[in-house]
């Protein structure tokens, strides 16, 4: 099991100094699943970016924690009791990625050159190999480090085999697709390069899959997708909760996927506080009403 | 800006042994002779400004103390299938005289300027690579390491009717010197509905200086595809071209180039539509690191009979440091209206949100920027036919990067 904790999370944009997240408070436990809505602006995606550690983004108040259990990376890793909490704003974001966070991108980068199959291998054996020095701190030697994960290219993976060999992952990809109803032929394409829009929220919830993050942050997945993916993404996100335990910040507009991918908590944001939160009759509510309907309450006015 | 030195240190004489050495005839002595003579009035080749400066400046090159035109000391592969004739410059004077005669000079002016001319006059080693017709060869290679102060160097290649070659050619430095000269003139004549890909490796040592001029011709229906690889000296200047002379002929030129520390490469990349129905595709990616600098020149010409023209131009160079420059201008002069043509170039930066997409997975900074470089050159090596050229390319820019702190 696993905790994220948000309090009175503030931040700026780094260069200039317009607010925009003014003391978030939030908790998403594993085996949760969160929906967090709001206006456009009111710092729903900027919550998520600064969970996974975006350099464009400033803290200025607050902290954001990851409370582990003992036994939340299996029997191999023993976390001690002075390592089940964590600030995730002293770390780096493939330190963060290493202690179970995701964050699925509202728009994925393209990556011309790097096939998914490299990249999601590497990113997997990486953060294996993060987690063990992050909790055994042995091979901490900064030098050792920088001579790894160099032996990779592009179009072959590292020659260096990591912890996950070519052909134990070519079977986990090959099942994580297959359970997203994914085309294979997407194992040998680059990173999101000429995908659909679609195809590029697939292929998020495809890496989550076999990230096995503790706790997901999906902003907007659900933007742009008609609605046989968005069946399939949603399959996907609760296949992450029931299978894997991950507990799920799901940021979203609308009311849509939230038929799909029932929540046990909605949250509504507001000038980058969380204004309301309820269960989700709210994100029904909220359909009806509109988000003037929450300001109202919350403020006295429209 | 006609400062250019002549040699006070070279002789008729040096030219004569040069090619006497080499058991040539008559004429060709003369073409070398008037080469050092005309040295007198040429000028550097052109090289690109940008207002108020130039950014490679050649005159800057002692090149009296550089070239050492009786020195030539160099190790030398010249290989290829049976089917081809892959010839040391003395055995092609003696064998294929006519072939030298009738192409020997024709692409590459060797009065063009200062340097095409002093190559020509010194030039002490070289290769003749012949495809007769219906032939088709792969795997020519011609190595060379070079362990002199200078040295010059020749390659002509002659196509017949419907053959086709794979050539590799690379360039490294054995004994080096804290100073070195290279300069090479390939030539290349690419006969009716034949197929060429030239690729070239250079990988001098980095307190080396490089000229190189590689030029083909096209006849009807015949393709030329170079694919030109930078990674060492100091300061290298090149141009690759094709003109395309024949209806229906085809170029590729790829280019890929890796600088760091304070290397400068000076890039000219041309094509001439000449024929009418002629496609080129000029690709050219490279990164820039450190202090290193990159200036690009890509040219497409489309001349005035060349109806139904295609020609595609992109250029994109990655810096890696603040400190490194790069500047890249692509030039479209379309003189037939009948064409089809795009040109573009853009030097930037790894991208940001590039890399914290890959580090928010897990994997470490250095780690996703170095995957990012090496994914950068993936679409130029995708367009490598010599297996050997596109593994040492990925292996060397892999190193490279390595070496960074």
């Amino acid at each position: 099991m696993a905790r994220l904790e948000l309090n009175n999370l503030h931040a700026e944009v780094a260069e200039g100094d317009e607010k925009i997240l003014e003391g978030v408070n939030l908790e998403v436990e594993s085996g949760e699943i969160h929906a967090l809505m709001g206006p456009n602006g009111s710092g729903k995606s900027t919550t998520a970016k600064v969970i996974a550690g975006h350099p464009a983004y400033e803290v200025t108040d607050g902290e954001v924690l990851l409370h582990l259990e003992e036994d939340e990376f299996g029997e191999e890793i023993e976390i001690d009791e002075d390592q089940r909490t964590w600030n995730l704003l002293d770390l780096e974001p493939n330190e963060r990625a290493a202690l179970g966070i995701f964050l699925g991108f509202q728009y994925p980068a393209e990556i011309d050159g790097v096939t998914m199959t490299n990249f999601l291998r590497t990113a997997l054996n990486a953060k294996i190999e993060e987690r063990e020095e992050l909790f055994e701190g042995e091979e901490g030697d900064d030098e050792d480090e920088a001579d790894e994960g160099f032996e990779t290219s592009p179009m072959e993976g590292p020659a260096d085999e990591g912890e996950v060999g070519v052909a134990e992952f070519q079977e986990i990809l090959q099942e994580k697709m297959e359970a997203l109803d994914m085309d294979e032929r997407f194992a040998q394409r680059y990173l999101n390069a000429g995908f659909s829009g679609g195809e590029k929220k697939q292929n998020e919830v495809l890496q989550a899959a076999i990230l096995e993050p503790s706790i997901a942050v999906l902003d907007e997945i659900d933007s742009g997708l008609d609605i046989d993916r968005l069946q399939d993404v949603s399959a996907g996100i609760n296949a992450l909760r029931d299978e894997q335990g991950t507990g799920i910040l799901q940021i979203t507009h609308y009311q849509r996927i939230l038929d799909y991918v029932e929540p046990d908590h909605v949250h509504v944001m507001l000038d980058g506080q969380i204004a309301k939160s309820g269960d989700a009759s709210l994100a029904a509510e909220l359909e009806d009403k509109g988000y003037d309907w929450v300001r109202e309450e919350v403020y006295g006015t429209a | 800006m006609s400062t250019t030195q002549v040699h006070a240190n070279l002789t008729d004489e040096q030219v004569r042994e040069i090619s006497g050495n080499l058991d040539e005839p008559e004429w060709l002595l003369e073409t070398r002779l008037e080469a050092l003579e005309a040295l007198e009035e040429l000028d550097m080749p052109d090289v690109i400004r940008t207002p108020g400066r130039d950014w490679t400046n050649l005159h800057e090159l002692d090149f009296e103390s550089l070239v050492d035109p009786l020195n030539a000391a160099e190790n030398k592969d010249q290989v290829g299938p049976d089917e081809v004739d892959v010839l040391p410059w003395a055995e092609a004077v003696d064998e294929h005289e006519e072939l030298l005669k009738e192409h020997f000079g024709s692409i590459v002016d060797p009065q063009e300027n200062y340097l095409t001319a002093l190559s020509t006059a010194l030039f002490s080693t070289g290769t003749v690579v012949y495809v007769p017709e219906g032939v088709d060869a792969e795997d020519v290679t011609i190595r060379t390491e070079q362990n002199s102060r200078s040295l010059f160097n020749y390659t002509l290649v002659v196509t017949e009717e419907s053959s086709s070659v794979t050539i590799l050619e690379r360039q490294s430095t054995g004994e080096e010197q804290a100073e070195q000269y290279y300069s090479g003139i390939v030539e290349i004549a690419a006969g009716e509905n034949s197929y060429v890909q030239y690729g070239s490796l250079q990988n001098l040592s980095e307190d080396a200086y490089n000229f190189t001029v590689k030029r083909g011709v096209t006849d009807t229906y015949a393709t030329i595809d170079w694919i030109e690889g930078n990674l060492g000296t100091q300061l290298t200047k090149t141009e690759v071209s094709t003109e395309l002379n024949g209806d229906s002929s085809e170029t590729q030129i790829v280019g890929a180039f890796y600088g760091h520390n304070d290397q400068h490469f000076d890039l000219d990349v041309k094509v001439w539509h000449r024929a009418e129905h002629t496609t080129a595709d000029l690709v050219t990616r490279g990164v820039t690191d450190d202090v290193a600098r990159s200036v690009y020149e890509g040219v497409q010409d489309v001349g005035r009979d060349a109806w139904d023209t295609s020609s595609y131009q992109r250029e994109n160079t990655l810096m890696l440091s603040d400190e490194s420059e790069a500047d890249a201008s692509p030039k479209l002069i379309i003189n037939n209206h009948d064409t089809e043509a795009s040109h573009s170039a853009t030097v930037g930066q790894i991208d940001a949100e590039d890399l914290l997409y890959m580090t928010s997975r897990g994997v470490d900074p250095r780690s996703a920027r170095n995957m990012l470089v090496e994914g950068f050159f993936v679409p130029v090596l995708e367009e490598v036919d010599v297996d050997e050229l596109r593994e040492d390319l990925e292996d060397l820019v892999a190193a490279r990067l390595r070496q960074r702190t």
